[in-house]
């Protein structure tokens, strides 16, 4: 049996239960007598070979890609998952799309006239077309930007429609995301994964590709650039590497090569948006180097876009930004106020109000919708209270198990006009893999939506030829999606143009500009010390670990004095956790919560990348994918050898960012990389020195934590070579502390260090970070060896005292570069907010 | 009554402040019983940026930006504004207040535009309790200008005047349990009421002229900037002033500057600072002196 033919035959069996909570739904796939839909004709005897061994390979092919391109999405209250993907894409041809896309341009279209006569004439509600608490009412309604001055025709740039099936089949609209639409990234990135995965079954498709649609709408945001710039700048606003959507965000701006900005990046100045870029940084504004920004495409709510005149709490937009946009001297897409579409209240209202602005009939229908301010709607609503999803016109829907009926219906009574109900549509249904635990896995049918997009390219709405499609497991508890499918719009003839798009350019460069916000200078610092600091870490774990397995049952050895003197070394920096030696060795490895812990360097790695993704190579996250999966396999496996297995391949990963930072463009975030590197390096190195040479053990010991601490910082073949195996303090010292030619020495990483600070944008070499890196460089050079060496008691007091002072100096130096590189000033803060002695006369006495 | 309103709001930080952003809402308006004959708003240090426009709700709103370090940030409004007593049309007070309904009645005129004024608003929120409390002076059929003339009685005996009551950020909730406030609190607790039965009913910011007490010299500073509540008369379009606070219909001796659904729409001076200072002392000083 194949995989097709088995879901078929279970599609069309009659059902013997005589099940009415079950609607009858479409199915994506197959006739109701078993026969493939049209859509599946073309490509039938590939589809329906697909054996369950193959999908379950294609299944696990899909999620090793997605891993190791790091596609994320947070679900709402968790933190960032794994993005989930079907293997089987949702399949609609010609035929059935053109009368969606004809009804998505429209829809666009009205919701633009709409928008347009909301913030301007109000046509709509003065001649009683659309009710005014459905706008009033709804948060998204801005008056900010509702100005009699601010007449300028804004219009929607790119929304998005979710849709799902009737039973009948018909599209029907479930609502619309017109602010800041999320999803095309996912969607695009689902199809570089189905196609790679699936590769005969794509090409025999015939398909509409996605990259043109990409082009074109990097074209339609310069074109919404105000006035007749040459060469506007574009800027992606996200809300930071937190928000549920970033990789969606970082994907759209890499893929359009826009600079990924977050809200501190910007600032507002004689009413134009300027981004900070590094140059001499101090702390007045009139002294820092800052370039205009004429669009910016929002990935931020519009309330939370201006502290200043919305929410005041925000800190995720730019204080002065709803004044720049009133004087049109910075384009917002999709502009300020936009959220008000995001309303289902105007569903019931939409033939009306596409007769009355377009003057034609509507073309996509909604899910029955209610709007309970009209008092008819009300009483069907509270009717049918178990039957409809009940929704505030601009919030989440309400179930009636959590909040309970009577408290449904108080609220509902209490403010009609903010509620809505809506039919729950027998969404269809498409063949969803299921893995098996055990024997073969299958696919089941589960509820699907499909999210559009639709695009104003020149003078004309242009739904992308495609999708994204949500699958649920139960749609009717108002459910969150759990898993995604690429959706795949066939041509109708092989010539056709791929999006029907024949004029538009393909863009020349993939890669973002990149733009050093000190932001970014201090994201790619941390990338450089994280990464360093992982790789140490682990280069210790392993040799430790080494020596335990050697001498972990004769602690009276030498081994095993020199083992603890290691484990010792590993305690200063993450402390003790645990007694049992493996279950130590595993907490290192694998708990994110530990201080010092490999795990925590891994995950500050990764957030310092993700605030940094839009410059990153795609193959960045490879370095996680092997990381994840060598905790995994360390989880899964409770053997000794396993940690040391694991700590390899996480070390292999790690250091395959090398190779990442190798192909980068040498600008100031490279540099600042390398310099992050170059001084955790000095920073990991005198601490391991610090904690294992500065005391005697005798000889023999010595000698042992000597291998130790060569084999811990990668110098052992050096070593090896240059003392012909002959290992005694001074000569390691030597050789890790003021070999130059090194590249694990102190005066290595110094000297590397002096090279990248020397090539920052601020760097004038007398800036203090510059001084006292010198400084150091003196004193290393001024350190002699046998003095360092010198017994006094039982340790090396100097090399003690002078291993201390060092790294104390060398905090100090990453301070120093925190501060002059990364200062943005400090963050913007509402007037009423500070402690505030207030000296009001008179006010407001009565008379 | 003709007066000279000078308006000046003094921020002063312990440390010093890279860039000021802020919005003021300090010019009066022109009305049919209100001549603005001239106005300024100066700020220093100086502006890098400074412009008037008209809001939403027809209020001059001023932004400015001040990009120069500073440890004190003055802003001063004045004007000359010329003042009657509004006369409100007999027949429209006496319309019943359930026949001035906008949401319930959308063909009364206008009506589609003010239904905004009577939806909850932020500060203003329509809870339980004010609408039990207004239930008592809107009885059904009762003339409009009476029914809320009541209800301000009302208010203006059960709720204490106290400056150290309330806070800026204080809910119609918290005006309740203190059974106290700051004029601010009393226009939002009556808009609440009003609301909560469908009126539309608007947040007036403006000043109020003093008299000094008889036999004293008129003190520079001791007027008020001040609040009160606008309800509206769906015949005439009129908007009826009254003052909680002051248990009296708006005279002459208002200077009406802006109007909004509540406060959060219409305050004088709001900003965004960007400092590490931890400390800010507000001087307010308001003069309205006849001329």
């Amino acid at each position: 049996m194949t995989v097709l033919r088995d879901y078929a035959a279970t599609i069309s069996q009659p059902t013997l239960t005589n099940d009415d909570a079950e609607p009858a739904r479409y199915d994506e796939v197959v006739n109701p007598d078993g026969s493939l839909r049209p859509a599946w004709k073309a490509m039938a005897e590939l589809a329906v070979g697909l054996t369950p061994a193959d999908l379950s390979r294609v299944d696990g092919d899909i999620e090793r890609f997605l891993s190791d391109d790091g596609v994320t999405y947070a679900r709402p209250g968790e933190g960032s998952g794994a993005w989930r993907l079907d293997p089987m894409p949702l399949v609609i041809d010609a035929a059935s799309w053109t009368p969606l896309e004809i009804g998505l341009a429209q829809r666009a279209e009205l919701l633009n006239e709409i928008l347009l006569d909301l913030y301007g004439q109000q046509r709509l509600l003065s001649e009683g077309v659309l009710p005014p608490a459905v706008v009033f009412g709804h948060a998204g309604f801005t008056r900010v930007v509702a100005r009699p001055s601010a007449i300028e025709p804004r219009p929607l740039v790119l929304c998005a429609t979710d849709l799902g099936r009737d039973a009948s089949g018909e599209w029907r609209v479930l609502g619309d995301r017109a602010q800041a639409p999320s999803g095309i990234g996912y969607a695009m990135e689902n199809r570089r994964v189905i196609s790679r995965v699936l590769p005969e079954l794509y090409r025999e498709a015939g398909l509409h590709r996605m990259e043109p649609y990409f082009w074109a709408l990097r074209s339609a945001l310069i074109q919404s650039a105000p006035g007749d710039l040459a060469d506007p700048r574009v800027v992606v606003l996200s809300p930071g590497t937190h928000s549920e959507t970033a990789y969606d965000q970082a994907f759209v701006a890499s893929t359009l090569g826009f600079p990924l900005v977050q809200g501190s990046d910007l600032v507002v100045r004689d009413g134009w948006v300027w981004m900070k870029v590094p140059g001499n940084l101090r702390s007045d504004l009139r002294s820092r180097r800052l370039e205009r920004v004429d669009v910016i495409l929002r990935r931020v709510d519009s309330a939370w876009s201006d502290p200043l005149e919305l929410r005041g709490d925000s800190q995720l937009g730019v204080a002065g930004l709803v004044e720049a946009v009133r004087r049109g001297r910075v384009r917002v897409v999709n502009g300020l106020g936009s959220g008000v579409l995001e309303n289902p209240g105007l569903l019931p209202f939409m033939p009306a109000m596409c007769e009355a602005l377009l003057g034609e009939p509507l073309r996509l229908a909604s899910a029955p919708t209610w709007w309970c301010g009209d008092a008819g709607s009300l009483d069907h609503v509270l009717d049918h209270l178990d039957s409809l999803t009940i929704r505030p016109i601009d919030g989440e829907p309400l179930s009636i198990a959590r909040v309970g009926r009577v408290e449904l219906r108080e609220r509902l009574l209490a403010e009609p006009h903010r509620y809505v109900g809506q039919e729950r549509l027998a969404l269809s249904q498409a063949p969803t893999w299921h893995p098996a635990r055990f024997g073969e896995g299958r696919a089941t049918p589960k509820p699907v939506t499909l999210r559009t997009f639709t695009l104003r390219y020149g003078s004309a709405y242009r739904p992308l030829v495609g999708g994204l499609a949500n699958v649920y497991e139960n749609v009717e508890g108002g459910g969150l999606s759990t898993s995604s499918k690429d959706v795949w719009v066939l041509k109708a003839g092989a010539g056709d143009a791929d999006q029907g798009l024949t004029d538009v350019l393909p863009m020349t460069s993939a890669r973002s500009v990149s733009v050093m916000v000190p932001r970014i200078l201090e994201d790619m610092f941390w990338f450089g010390r994280y990464a360093e600091r992982a790789e140490d870490l682990l280069r210790l774990v392993l040799a430790a670990h080494a020596l335990s397995e050697d001498f972990r049952t004769r602690p009276r050895s030498t081994g095993g004095a020199s083992l603890e003197v290691m484990m010792g070394a590993v305690h200063v920096l993450a402390g003790r956790r645990r007694e049992d030696l493996d279950e130590e060795f595993r907490s290192l490895l694998l708990d994110p919560h530990r201080a010092g812990s490999v795990a925590q360097a891994l995950t500050g790695l990764r957030d310092a990348l993700l605030g940094v993704r839009d410059q990153l190579s795609l193959d960045t996250w490879r370095a996680f994918g092997a990381t994840d999966r060598a905790a995994e396999a360390l989880e899964a496996s409770s053997h000794s050898h396993q940690i040391a297995e694991s700590a390899g391949r996480m070390l292999t990963g790690i250091l395959s960012l090398q190779g990442v930072t190798a192909s980068m463009i040498r600008d100031p975030g490279w540099h600042m990389i390398g310099a992050g590197r170059a001084l955790e390096r000095a920073i990991q190195l005198s601490h391991l020195l610090r904690a294992t040479t500065t005391v005697r053990r005798g000889i023999d010991v010595d000698r042992e934590v000597l291998n130790a601490v060569l084999l811990a910082s990668e110098s052992a073949v050096t070593h090896r070579r240059r003392y012909r195996g002959y290992v005694r303090p001074g000569g390691v010292l030597e050789l890790l502390l003021m070999d130059d030619e090194n590249p694990r020495s102190l005066a290595f990483a110094l000297t590397e260090a002096r090279e990248h600070l020397a090539a920052l944008p601020a760097s004038t070499g007398s800036t203090r970070p510059e001084r006292l890196l010198e400084d150091l460089i003196a004193e290393l050079e001024g350190a002699d060896i046998a003095a360092l060496v010198a017994i006094g008691g039982v340790g090396r007091p100097n090399l003690e005292t002078f291993l201390d002072t060092f790294r104390a100096q060398l905090v100090r130096l990453a301070e120093a570069v925190a501060d002059l590189h990364f200062a943005s000033g400090p963050a913007p803060r509402p007037l009423h907010a500070m402690s505030l002695v207030e000296l009001t006369e008179g006010a407001g006495e009565p008379a | 009554m003709r007066y000279r309103v000078r308006h000046r709001t003094t921020y002063s930080y312990d440390e010093d402040v890279n860039d000021s952003l802020g919005i003021g809402h300090l010019v009066p308006r022109t009305l049919p019983w209100q001549q603005v004959t001239s106005y300024d708003v100066t700020v220093s240090p100086a502006p890098g940026d400074l412009s008037h426009d008209i809001d939403y709700y027809g209020n001059v709103a001023t932004y400015f930006q001040v990009t120069e370090p500073h440890r004190k940030l003055e802003i001063e409004a004045t004007s000359e504004v010329e003042v009657e007593t509004a006369v409100y049309d007999d027949a429209a007070l006496a319309v019943p207040w359930d026949r001035a309904l906008p949401l319930r009645d959308p063909e009364l005129p206008d009506a589609w535009r003010f239904t905004d004024f009577a939806l909850p608003s932020a500060l203003a929120e329509q809870t339980d309790e004010a609408r039990l409390y207004a239930a008592t002076s809107l009885v059904r059929g009762r003339p409009v200008g009476e029914a809320v003339s009541d209800l301000m009685h009302r208010i203006n005996a059960d709720f204490r005047y106290d400056k150290t009551a309330t806070t800026v950020t204080s809910t119609v909730e918290d005006i309740f349990a203190k059974g106290a406030g700051v004029c601010q609190d009393f226009a939002h607790l009556t808009l609440a009421c009003l609301r909560s039965h469908g009126l539309a009913a608007r947040y007036v910011s403006g000043y109020l002229a003093t008299q000094p007490p008889p036999g004293r010299e008129r003190l520079v500073g001791a007027d008020a900037s001040h609040a009160w509540v606008g309800i509206w008369l769906p015949t005439t379009g009129e908007w009826l002033a009254i003052d909680p606070t002051n248990n009296q219909w708006a005279d002459d001796r208002y200077v009406t500057v802006a109007w909004g659904r509540d406060y959060g729409d219409v305050p004088p001076v709001k900003g965004v600072i960007f400092t590490e200072a931890k400390k800010s002392t507000l001087r307010v000083s308001v003069d309205v002196a006849p001329v």
